[in-house]
């Protein structure tokens, strides 16, 4: 255990940031708002093909998929350089951290070559089909159903909370192939272009807002897929779905972490002197602590619980105090667009109620506080299910 | 940074814990002599808050914590300190309070060590030609608290805070009602893991503060203030659920729990509680 930083991760840093102060995207040009998260305007596509190219996208890749083979500590200097300086590589991060990073993991060569590195390249967004309106934390009970034919799949059944769908151009969808097998055993992963005949896409708002147009319902009926856009084997979608989610957890602390020290800042600067102000540092400080122990030895993953749950619920409770610290004042909501403005130089400026309320988003996505909970108490503590 | 344990702290881990099991039953001197005999008192920092973190652990009942935390001073260096307790009162005839590098002083938070230099102490002539006695004027005295105080009674805490945890752990995995075991029920689990994350959350807090006082950091006074602090909130935590789910077995003097429970609540009493030290952290 010690202090000092590694030399080789503050080289890598000391490059990285180099590379940002020669490359960043003018404040001006980057003035335009993403309207969800794969509405990209073309500013972004340029910004996340120029990282791809200098192999600066994804460090943890190959150089032909964006990185360097970079390990942990490296990525995550990565992510805090480009914190730092309020940017993020995609918006589109679903696409890129969860499906382009599966396909890399799970996919053939050629579903690389077609998905993978066009999504990498900003050239295409996805987005992810996991929950349905059955199907919320109990994941694995999806309904959606996949027929094999002859070359392919015939899907029906509906998904909802797509985030971005209306603007993506292929899902991932995870779907029921085998009704009789065991719940977990009989899901499989298909990429499902939204342009398929059969997809409707209809996106609607979110508590921000009626036109935070992020949420979407999706209908899939009698829609054709072919065999070469099935991800892993029949049945292996609770690997791949696991796998996926895998890949955005490791270092999703990170992004509760940058958040609360957002709103830690903001609090401060609008005069907050009230002690839950120390016990919001002293989360801030125990989350990025725990963090950077996660990198450290191979940890059991139900750690990153631990993690999630600390981080999520202190972004709720600073958001939650900095609002009843502005009284009514804090009642103000003045218009923004889109869920990702936060994600430019300009300082994240929504008002605090809308901080507020879109902290239910880490609390509730990607397995609820209450589900992080059982996992520790079962994982880690050893309670019977 | 590297935020995990070597393999050589790990291992001091698992002895301390394997020996102060093994003299647990032998009376408190013999285990004293035990942890001298392994130069526990010298532990640096972080090696020391490991040490009491078990210590805290076994609900030890040597002078280990003050002896290495609050008195370290007596036998080296004095730590530089940033929490403050304040000591009021006036110390009558006491014996070589004006040339003393050192005193210690028993005040409403425990006993603390500060510098000679840091009281007005004023000779005053006694009837014993050779004892050198003074009146020491220590109304606004705000004694420095060494950091490593902090960080042990901080250490203690988590040490206190994560047996009762286990305690409980045992017992609702076994006791059984309504056809289930406990430890089966969401209620319960949901305890059982916002007490395990409080623990992680002061345990590296702790670490940190120990780090720092190690490597001395400029972030050291507030990270001492933190360990503490975070130690105080989960005390407080891992007090109410444990109690709670160990039922009226929990209230009992005979049950075990009660030790672990005061130890972990004392820490938090000791040298300001989590509130006094947020308010530290603020300033
Ligand atoms: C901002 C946002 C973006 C999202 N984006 C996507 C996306 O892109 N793709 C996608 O597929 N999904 C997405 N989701 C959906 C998300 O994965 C689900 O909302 C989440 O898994 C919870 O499911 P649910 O909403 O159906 O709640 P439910 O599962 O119905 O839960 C409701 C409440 O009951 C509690 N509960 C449920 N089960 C248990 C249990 N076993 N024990 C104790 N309490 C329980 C929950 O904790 C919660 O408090 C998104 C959600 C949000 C909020």
């Amino acid at each position: 255990m010690k202090l000092a930083d590694d030399p080789e991760v503050e080289e890598f840093r000391a490059q990285f940031a180099a590379f940002l102060d020669a490359h960043l995207p003018e404040e001006a040009e980057a003035r335009e708002r993403a309207g969800s998260s794969a509405h990209v305007p073309a500013w972004a596509r340029r910004w996340q093909r120029t990282l791809f190219d200098a192999c600066w996208l994804l460090p943890g890749q190959p150089p032909e998929y964006g990185g360097r083979n970079a390990g942990l500590p490296q990525q995550l200097a990565h992510l805090e350089e480009l914190a730092r300086r309020r940017i993020y590589h995609s918006f589109n991060p679903q696409g890129l951290g969860i499906i382009a990073a599966s396909l890399l993991t799970f996919g053939t060569e050629e579903q690389k070559r077609r998905w993978a590195v066009p999504i990498l390249r900003a050239e295409i967004t996805a987005a992810l089909g996991m929950s349905e309106p059955e199907a919320g934390s109990d994941l694995a009970s999806l309904r959606t159903r996949a027929v094999a034919d002859r070359d392919g799949f015939v899907v029906n059944g509906q998904k909802i909370w797509t985030s971005g769908a209306h603007d993506a151009d292929v899902l991932l969808t995870f779907v029921r192939t085998d009704p009789e097998a065991p719940k977990h055993r009989g899901i499989s992963a298909l990429l499902i272009p939204t342009g398929a005949e059969g997809v409707v896409r209809r996106p609607f708002g979110s508590i921000a807002a009626e036109d935070d147009l992020d949420f979407n319902e999706v209908f899939l009926t009698d829609v054709r897929v072919p065999r070469g856009n099935l991800i892993g084997n029949v049945g292996e979608g609770w690997r791949v779905a696991n796998g996926s989610l895998g890949h955005e957890r490791t270092l999703l602390w990170l992004s509760y972490a940058e958040r609360l020290e957002d709103l830690l800042r903001d609090a401060a600067d609008a005069g907050a002197g009230q002690e839950w102000y120390a016990t919001l540092r002293m989360d801030l400080t125990a989350l990025r602590l725990l963090g950077y122990r996660q990198l450290g030895l191979d940890r059991d993953p139900a750690e990153i619980s631990v993690l999630k749950l600390l981080g999520s619920e202190a972004v709720q409770s600073a958001s939650l105090h900095a609002l009843e610290a502005h009284g009514a004042e804090g009642l103000e909501h003045p218009k923004r667009t889109g869920p990702y403005h936060h994600m430019h130089h300009e300082h994240f400026i929504s008002s605090w109620f809308e901080r507020y309320a879109r902290s239910f988003a880490g609390t509730i996505a990607g397995g609820t506080s209450e589900i992080q909970r059982n996992i520790i108490a079962e994982r880690i503590l050893g309670l019977p299910r | 940074m590297e935020f995990e344990l070597d393999e050589e702290q790990q291992l001091l881990r698992r002895t301390v814990r394997e020996t102060v099991a093994k003299v647990r039953s032998r009376p408190a001197g013999q285990q004293w002599d035990t942890y001298l005999r392994l130069g526990w008192l010298e532990a640096p920092p972080l090696e020391l808050a490991l040490i009491l973190e078990e210590l805290g652990y076994a609900a030890d009942p040597t002078p280990f914590l003050a002896t290495a935390t609050w008195f370290a001073p007596l036998t080296g260096r004095l730590p530089e300190g940033s929490g403050t307790a304040v000591f009021d009162g006036v110390g009558r005839y006491v014996l070589d309070a004006d040339r003393a590098d050192e005193v210690a002083l028993l005040t409403h938070r425990g006993v603390i060590v500060v510098r000679g230099t840091e009281l007005a102490a004023e000779r005053v002539p006694v009837l014993d030609p050779h004892l050198h006695a003074a009146h020491v004027g220590a109304e606004d005295l705000a004694a420095k608290v060494p950091d490593l105080a902090l960080v042990g009674l901080a250490a203690t805490c988590v040490g206190a805070c994560r047996r009762v945890l286990d305690l409980v752990l045992d017992h609702v995995k076994q006791r059984v009602q309504f056809g289930r075991p406990l430890g089966s029920f969401q209620a319960v689990k949901h305890k059982a893991a916002d007490m395990h994350v409080a623990i992680e959350r002061a345990r590296a807090l702790t670490h940190f503060s120990a780090l720092t006082i190690a490597e001395d950091d400029p972030r050291r006074a507030d990270a001492a203030h933190m360990a503490k602090a975070a130690a105080g909130e989960c005390q407080r935590l891992v007090f109410r659920h444990g109690l709670q789910l160990s039922g009226a077995m929990g209230f009992t003097w005979e049950n075990e729990l009660q030790y672990h429970l005061k130890r972990a609540q004392a820490c938090d009493l000791l040298l300001g509680t989590a509130s006094v030290h947020r308010k530290a952290l603020l300033a």
